[in-house]
């Protein structure tokens, strides 16, 4: 337990060290608070234009608050999960290339230490940037277009934040074998492989991890579809990934030898 | 019990088709400073990864004076530096030298104060709070052993620590390590000779996985020691042809023939001095330089290593 925090601190400090505590967060805020301000001005800024016939700036509404939530929850998806994805990326695969492991491996023969405290900082860094970019998306549409139900918010958000969480995770078994750049893309192709085609086949994959998003949007609309499944089917993701990642790091700590 | 601190017997890895390391055995004196010489692809950074715990052997075994078979809470005890050492840029020299202790189990005091320790062992207790982004080649060097000492470990391995550094990093390096011997046992790659002459007090050499010779280096002088004849003629084709004739002589047992010169080894130095005056005035050779002498290391090595 003592290696876990001494690894942990290690990873937070390098995190602070590049502003990540800083950029990450930053985008996300600016992500979810500029969903909000953009439907509630709108209908204001196409009428101020003064192309379009009035009959047509009529249909143009703010949205109700749920709508806008899971619109930003797609920004989140696809933007915030870029630039989570882009910060993580070296996390395994630049200490493997750049060959800072041997000194650390030859210490401490505990990979699955290590890489659990590289797993919780980056879940830390993720939580965090998605905590505040949420909170500035709800509070914005509560002062600006309506009231929202509490528990529903919290649900979606911890729905949504466990499909970041595995998609993230992914990065660490696949930076453990390749380059970081190449992990991300991966990681990135895969979500989105399996998003898609848990929605082209949801009743053959009720239990596909892809799905998370899709019911986080679907529980603000007030659908509701079981989640038990697929939430499990990312946490075991996360675990094996994690072991995976051990494991494949173990076996192969030095990139080829320079 | 002997005074050992580390036997391997008949060590060997396999990584797919080719096998760096063909079961190597010996053993490592308390207190010794031994190099482990060789040239580039003989295998010596494989055996040290494997003592590392690093890689894991495919064969044979690796055990520690009072430890089980297995390394690994001996990896407590030992440190290590790699031939490349990379480290994080972003810390500071304490920092890291902080965190590495850490990780070997010390706890927080122990480690800053271990770690001013060998700050001031290595010379680097003035950069101690630069980013070690900012370091020289030698600085890292000496970093690297810094952090190889901070856990007070019995035995430290060196990967080449002086490959690859200008003379004045090697200088600096070298000098360290003769300030580190009888401290702690010293285990270092080389492929320079004349850097495990200055240090070490003995040798293994490793060719092609295997190896080819070891011991002290006196026992090593005493057996390779050969009466040598060193020559330099005219620059002339009478002169050249022949020198060329020379390996041919029943008094030279090898002969490294050169355009001008000639290095032969002979096994009765005043027999062979005879019979080459001899030759030389019979011939007329014009030459320009004779030389009687022994072998140097430098010819062991290369005799070693060259099969």
């Amino acid at each position: 337990m003592r290696l876990f925090w001494v690894f942990f601190h290690k990873e937070v400090i390098e995190a602070a060290r590049s502003y990540k505590w800083i950029w990450v967060p930053a985008v996300f805020l600016l992500l979810g608070v500029m969903q909000p301000v953009m439907m509630y001005y709108l209908p204001d800024i196409l009428r101020a234009s003064g192309e379009l016939p009035p009959e047509a700036a009529a249909l143009i509404t703010t949205p109700p608050p749920e709508e806008i939530i899971a619109s930003t929850l797609s920004q989140f998806s696809t933007i915030g999960l870029l630039v989570l994805v882009l910060s993580a990326m070296n996390i395994v695969a630049g200490e493997r290339t750049s060959g800072t492991t041997e000194m650390i491996l030859s210490r401490s023969s505990s990979v699955l230490t290590m890489m659990t405290a590289k797993w919780a900082a980056t879940m830390s860094l993720l939580l965090l940037s998605f905590a505040l970019g949420y909170a500035g998306a709800v509070y914005y549409t509560y002062q600006l277009i309506g009231p929202l139900e509490w528990g529903t918010l919290a649900g979606a958000g911890a729905v949504y934040a466990v499909w970041l969480a595995w998609i993230v995770t992914l990065l660490l078994p696949l930076g453990a074998v390749f380059r970081g750049p190449a992990a991300a893309f991966l990681s990135l192709g895969i979500a989105a492989a399996l998003t898609l085609l848990a929605s082209l086949l949801p009743s053959q994959l009720p239990w596909s991890p892809g799905r998370l998003s899709a019911i986080a949007t679907a529980m603000l609309t007030g659908e509701s579809s079981p989640t038990f499944a697929p939430a499990l089917a990312a946490v075991l993701l996360i675990i094996l990934s994690t072991v995976a990642a051990s494991v494949l790091l173990r076996r192969r700590p030095l990139s080829a030898q320079a | 019990m002997t005074n050992s601190l580390l036997y391997i017997r008949n060590l060997s890895k396999s990584i797919g088709s080719i096998t760096p390391v063909k079961g190597i055995s010996f053993e490592l004196e308390r207190g010794s400073c031994t190099a482990l010489l060789g040239p580039n692809g003989a295998g010596k950074t494989t055996t040290l990864r494997m003592l590392a715990g690093l890689l894991s052997p495919s064969g044979g075994e690796i055990q520690y004076e009072g430890g089980g078979k297995s390394g690994r809470d001996w990896q407590k005890r030992i440190g290590y530096l790699p031939q490349y050492p990379k480290f994080y840029g972003w810390m500071t020299g304490m920092e890291y030298l902080i965190f590495s202790a850490k990780l070997s189990g010390l706890s927080g005091a122990q480690a800053r104060k271990r770690s001013l320790e060998v700050l001031d062992t290595v010379g680097l207790r003035e950069a101690a709070k630069r980013r070690i982004a900012g370091y020289s080649g030698g600085m890292k060097q000496r970093l690297g052993i810094a952090q190889s000492l901070v856990h007070e470990p019995s035995l430290i391995m060196l990967d080449e620590p002086v490959s690859a550094l200008d003379p004045i990093g090697r200088r600096e390096v070298m000098d360290l390590l003769s300030r580190l011997r009888g401290e702690v046992t010293i285990l270092f790659s080389t492929h320079v000779l004349h850097d495990a002459e200055e240090v070490c007090d003995r040798m293994v050499v490793m060719v092609d996985g295997r190896i080819a010779e070891q011991g002290s280096w006196t026992e090593l002088r005493e057996k390779y020691r050969q009466p040598v004849l060193l020559l330099e003629v005219e620059p002339a084709a009478r002169e050249e042809a022949w020198l060329r004739t020379l390996p041919g002589m029943p008094f030279v047992e090898s002969a490294d023939i050169r355009s001008r010169t000639a290095a032969l080894a002979v096994r009765d130095l005043d027999q062979a001095r005879n019979a080459l005056m001899r030759e030389m005035s019979d011939s007329r050779i014009r030459f320009q330089r004779i030389e009687a002498g022994t072998s140097s290391l430098e010819d062991m090595f290369m005799k070693v290593v060259g099969g």
